[in-house]
């Protein structure tokens, strides 16, 4: 579903060129959940960045289901963004003008999808805040925030998801139920999950580690079956 | 609707009523309303001004011609819609038994006037009355000085020429009788169809006719463009209201060049505010549109919602504007009805395209740049919230903001030259701004340091945030200065306006005084408590020749086989004599003579001529002109040419002589007097004992002149007001939305346990700082705009108002200070967590 090739990210200072990653190749299967992992700092941001498209390699290649990201412009990199992948970050990211269910509704409005209403109430009923639907972010909880914007990430049946830092604002209540949410969705939908996270339990739930320090892919760890049911 | 539609629609509706949209808002319904209310307001203030202006010359336009007025044209113009009088206007004496006089003699048809009232009384002097109708066939009305000399009284018979006719009114005024008072004749009023029978208007008659035209200015413009191949300079002359070129026509036009003036900076401030809102109203959509594009949405698919957010906003904008601007208006003309006349038609076209246009214009051009900043932010920035815009150059901003501002001015104006002013001085403004801002950000850095005190953090913060505070500085200067413009103009056109008719300007006039009643009239006035105005010798002397040539000299019809030779006066000249220069007089070519010492040669003496007289009958410096007085000769030598204002209620001379050379004439003295209205009654008493002595009465034409400019007096001080209002509240709204900036700083000191107090003084005291630099920024370029204006827009003394450069500042650091402690003390009444909720 990803794969990535010697991709590198470097930025121009005033005291010259700071390589932020260092060539980094891996791959990351369909239906795959993936946690990089590493202290602040070390990339994992930017990679995630680069993976979702949202940023653009300085260098080598990054396919996203098949699609070659390192040769599209940024537009062509949204369209990508709209038909295949969903998000999910830590400060949420809703658009605060706009309800729960109207952010719900935006990735299906923007992919120009048929009923985004149907589909974003059935979805925030899946999530457990049908009730909400009509209030607006600042009205709502942290956790409730962060089911809307799970609702929001799977309405358009993304075939990837992306997660910052999901759980990195919630408290350890919130933060179970935003886990297990996540992944039930995910396995019930069958997307690819690359998730960004200091935390170690969430990460012990996905199918493979990432390790990341100082911008270099230092670990590929593949987690045991077993291993992840403990940690679910 | 499609998606974009769909979205563009919801999102302007949630953040319309959530009160989001409400600073941008704001700014774009009170440009259009200001805009609106300011320039209908003047529309119809000019209305109404045009409409008295245009009885001054008893139409909305005048033809005056040499040769009677082709009957045709006449039908032209009514044929185009246009309503239309005439009048012929001759010199002429009226007899009565033995008694004889020269008057002014109006006859005009059955329409005139078509503007402005015919004036009547029953008795010479008496207290006028408008005239519901004109002399009928065989009738004539005189002016009370005729009654005066002719010793007449009404019912009498009078002849003119070889017609009798009977005096039935005494004539107060007529609406287009001039503003002479000294070279005037009475006037004698008759109508147009018994002209004839009078046989004074033959040819070589110096009769002049006047067509008058009535009607839309569209429909007069129209005339005009197909009469003027027929025209001959030489002999027609088209006057309008707007070539009115006395004291009212003047006070007019500079009362609506002040107009334009304050709409323009009106505009000005519009733009000014919502540049602001604009920016400010970009930065907050900053995260919205990364998370559109991170869900896929296209840079097209951005640009149409936000542009479509634009429209909605302005649309709504401009609606709300142009209803508030219109109530705004009509509660500002409800408030000024007693004292000022407003045209009754109270919607005009002109205004509301302008104020839509400028709404339109502003909300655009200024957008434009934070919209592209808008457009260009990176979807990444949902993941790194410092990302902002990537779009570096500002040449754009600059452009389509400057471009904006200086378009709207010159489309609004027409007037390049007013436009060109107050764009470069706004330039030079921010130049010097952006210069000031350098000098705080090195004053922040040498007082922002040490103990954390309330003056450390106000410093420290204006260092920190030095582009924001620049862009701050700029438009708190912008705002001042065009408040100072606004209200310095408005003071020193008033006071020069008021200083041409001070109270007390004298009101009549005695001449034919002779020298020894100088001293009688002076003592009898005095006793009555009058005071007489400086005595001017006059004689009346026939101007005969110049250097060798002779010149026409008749009076009067019976000269009028004499047509050839070079021009004349037409008639007797006053003469005076004096070696200080007459107020109000300014010499523009050659020396005074009351200056010169050089002697010129014997027997020759100095003449000063009125540059018009002279222009007309050919005259240069240095010509010899001829003047028989009674049996004497005087010869003199053109030294000087003088302008003449001749709105001024003073006498005024086309030939001023030299003292020497008049010292052996017997003159007759001319003088004024002020007489209130109150003791108008004392006139026959005053005037009894002096019964050779006669007397003009201006006391209508300076109550007219007074009335008016008092009225646009008052106007302008409503305008002022307007525009004070509207900048109040950009002022405000900037405020406001740097308080926004603010909040997040101010979570953060108060999460770290700031006091409030501390909180609330560094506030305050950035905001003093701010106000103050901006206050005197804004009274250096306020001088700067001031001098280029008065010189060149409204021709007028300009003087430095240091005033202003210590009350600009203190007042700039007052409400600024005040404001900022006020957008403060709302930010401090939330708790910590709801403004760290309000982050964000």
């Amino acid at each position: 579903m990803i794969k990535t090739s010697k991709v590198t990210k470097s930025v121009t200072t005033s005291e010259g060129t700071l390589e932020i990653l260092h060539p980094i190749s891996f791959e990351v299967k369909s239906g795959e959940s993936v946690a990089i992992i590493g202290a602040s700092g070390s990339g994992k941001s930017t990679l995630l960045g680069l993976l979702a498209g949202l940023d653009e390699v300085s260098q080598g290649e990054i396919h996203l289901d098949g699609e070659p990201l390192h040769t599209m412009d940024e537009e062509a990199r949204a369209v990508l963004r709209g038909q295949k992948v969903g998000f999910i970050f830590q400060s949420f990211m809703l658009v605060q003008s706009l309800t729960a269910i109207e952010n719900v509704m935006l990735p299906a409005e923007i992919a120009g999808l048929d009923n985004p209403k149907q589909m974003a109430t059935k979805i925030l009923e899946q999530v457990g805040i049908g009730h909400r639907a009509s209030h607006y972010p600042n009205q709502l909880s942290g956790g409730e925030q962060q089911r809307v914007a799970i609702a929001r990430a799977f309405i358009t049946s993304p075939k990837i998801l992306f997660a910052d830092e999901p759980t990195g604002n919630l408290d350890a209540t919130n933060s179970h139920k935003v886990e297990d949410l996540l992944f039930a969705l995910n396995r019930e939908k069958g997307t690819t999950l690359v998730l960004v996270t200091h935390d170690n339990k969430l990460a012990d739930k996905c199918d493979r580690q990432l390790t990341m320090q100082a911008g270099e892919l230092t670990e590929s760890t593949v987690l045991s079956a077993i291993k992840r049911t403990e940690a679910v | 609707m499609s998606t974009t539609s769909t979205l563009a629609w919801r999102l302007f509706r949630h953040e319309a009523k959530r009160g989001e949209l409400t600073i941008i808002l704001l700014a774009i319904v009170l440009s259009v309303g200001a805009v609106l209310s300011l320039s209908l307001f003047s529309e119809r203030l000019q209305g109404a001004l045009k409409e008295r202006s245009a009885a001054f010359i008893a139409a909305d336009a005048q033809l005056r011609s040499d040769t009677p007025i082709d009957e045709a044209w006449l039908q032209h113009a009514r044929d185009g819609g246009l309503n239309t009088a005439k009048q012929v206007t001759t010199r002429s004496m009226v007899f009565h038994r033995d008694e004889m006089s020269l008057v002014d003699l109006r006859a005009v048809n059955e329409n005139y006037p078509l503007k402005g009232t015919v004036n009547t009384t029953d008795v010479p002097f008496g207290q006028k009355e408008a005239a519901r109708d004109l002399p009928k066939p065989g009738e004539v009305w005189l002016q009370s000085l005729l009654f005066q000399t002719l010793k007449l009284s009404l019912g009498d018979s009078i002849e003119i020429g070889d017609a009798e006719f009977t005096v039935t009114k005494v004539l107060v005024d007529i609406p287009d009788a001039g503003f002479s008072v000294f070279n005037t004749d009475p006037i004698a009023l008759i109508r147009l169809s018994d002209l004839d029978a009078t046989a004074i208007t033959g040819p070589g008659s110096r009769a002049r006719y006047v067509g008058y035209f009535e009607g839309e200015s569209s429909a007069i413009s129209t005339f005009y463009d197909w009469l003027t191949p027929s025209l001959n300079d030489d002999l027609h002359n088209w006057r309008t209201v707007e070539d009115d070129e006395s004291a009212i026509g003047r006070s007019v036009a500079s009362a609506e060049r002040y107009f334009l003036l304050a709409s323009l900076l009106a505009i000005v401030l519009a733009a000014v505010s919502i540049a602001v809102a604009a920016q400010r109203y970009s930065q907050r959509h900053f995260d919205p549109v990364a998370i559109m594009k991170t869900l896929g949405a296209t840079k097209q698919v951005i640009r149409r919602i936000y542009l479509l957010q634009i429209l909605f906003i302005t649309g709504l904008g401009i609606i709300i504007g142009l209803i508030m601007g219109f109530i705004g208006q009509q509660i500002v003309v409800w408030l000024v009805a007693e004292q000022v006349d407003v045209a009754l038609t109270i919607w005009h076209w002109r205004p509301v395209l302008i104020a839509v246009f400028t709404g339109a214009t502003c909300s655009l051009l200024f957008s434009l740049y934070p919209l592209m900043q808008l457009f260009s932010i990176p979807p990444l920035r949902v993941l790194r919230r410092d990302l902002s815009t990537n779009l570096r150059s500002r040449t754009i901003q600059y452009v389509a903001s400057g471009g904006a501002i200086f378009l709207l001015m010159w489309i609004y104006s027409q007037d390049l030259m007013i436009s060109l002013i107050l764009f470069g001085s706004g330039v030079v403004l921010v130049a010097g701004l952006l210069g000031a801002t350098f000098l705080l950000i090195a004053a922040g850095r040498k007082f922002g340091s040490g103990k954390m005190g309330p003056w450390q953090l106000a410093w420290a913060r204006i260092k920190r945030r030095s582009m924001e505070n620049s862009v701050q500085l700029i438009s708190f200067s912008v705002t001042i200065m065009l408040l100072l413009v606004v209200l310095v103009m408005r003071n020193d056109m008033v006071s020069q306006w008021r200083s041409q008719l001070p109270e007390g300007t004298p009101n009549y006039f005695l001449i034919n005084i002779t020298g020894d009643q100088k001293t009688e009239l002076d003592t009898h006035f005095k006793s009555n408590g009058i005071t007489i105005e400086e005595f001017y010798p006059v004689i009346r002397g026939r101007f005969v020749a110049v250097n060798d040539d002779s010149v026409n000299t008749e009076v009067s019809k019976e000269d009028d086989s004499n047509t050839e030779g070079r021009q004349g006066l037409g008639r007797e000249a006053n003469l005076t004599w004096s070696n200080s220069l007459q107020k109000e007089n300014e010499i523009i070519s050659g020396t005074w003579h009351g200056d010169n010492t050089d002697a010129l040669e014997e027997d020759v003496f100095a003449v000063s001529v009125e540059t018009d007289v002279g222009e007309r009958l050919g005259i240069e410096l240095g010509d010899m002109l001829t003047f028989n007085v009674g049996s004497e000769i005087v010869i003199t030598k053109v030294t000087s040419f003088r302008k003449v204002n001749w709105q001024t209620m003073q006498p005024n001379f086309f030939f001023v002589i030299q003292p020497e050379a008049m010292a052996s004439f017997n003159p007759t003295y001319i003088t004024s007097f002020y007489l209130p209205e109150a003791q108008k009654s004392q006139l026959t008493t005053l005037l009894k004992p002096f019964a050779s002595i006669t007397m003009f009465d201006v006391d209508a034409r300076i109550n007219q002149l007074r009335d008016i400019v008092n009225q646009v007096s008052v106007a302008i001080e409503f305008i002022l007001v307007l525009v004070l209002v509207a900048g109040s509240l950009v002022l405000i709204a900037q405020v406001q939305a740097s308080m926004d900036e603010r909040r997040q700083e101010l979570a953060i000191l108060r999460t770290l346990g700031a006091k409030g107090s501390l909180i609330r003084k560094s506030v305050v005291f950035e905001f003093l700082i701010i106000g103050v630099v901006a206050g005197f920024m804004a009274a250096l370029a306020n001088e700067l705009s001031l001098y280029m204006l008065q010189t060149n827009v409204f021709q007028m003394t300009a003087s430095l108002h240091f005033e202003y450069w210590v009350i600009a500042p203190i007042v700039g650091a007052i409400v600024v200070g005040a404001l900022g402690a006020i957008g403060c003390w709302r930010l401090l009444t939330l708790n910590t967590s709801a403004l760290l909720r309000k982050m964000v």
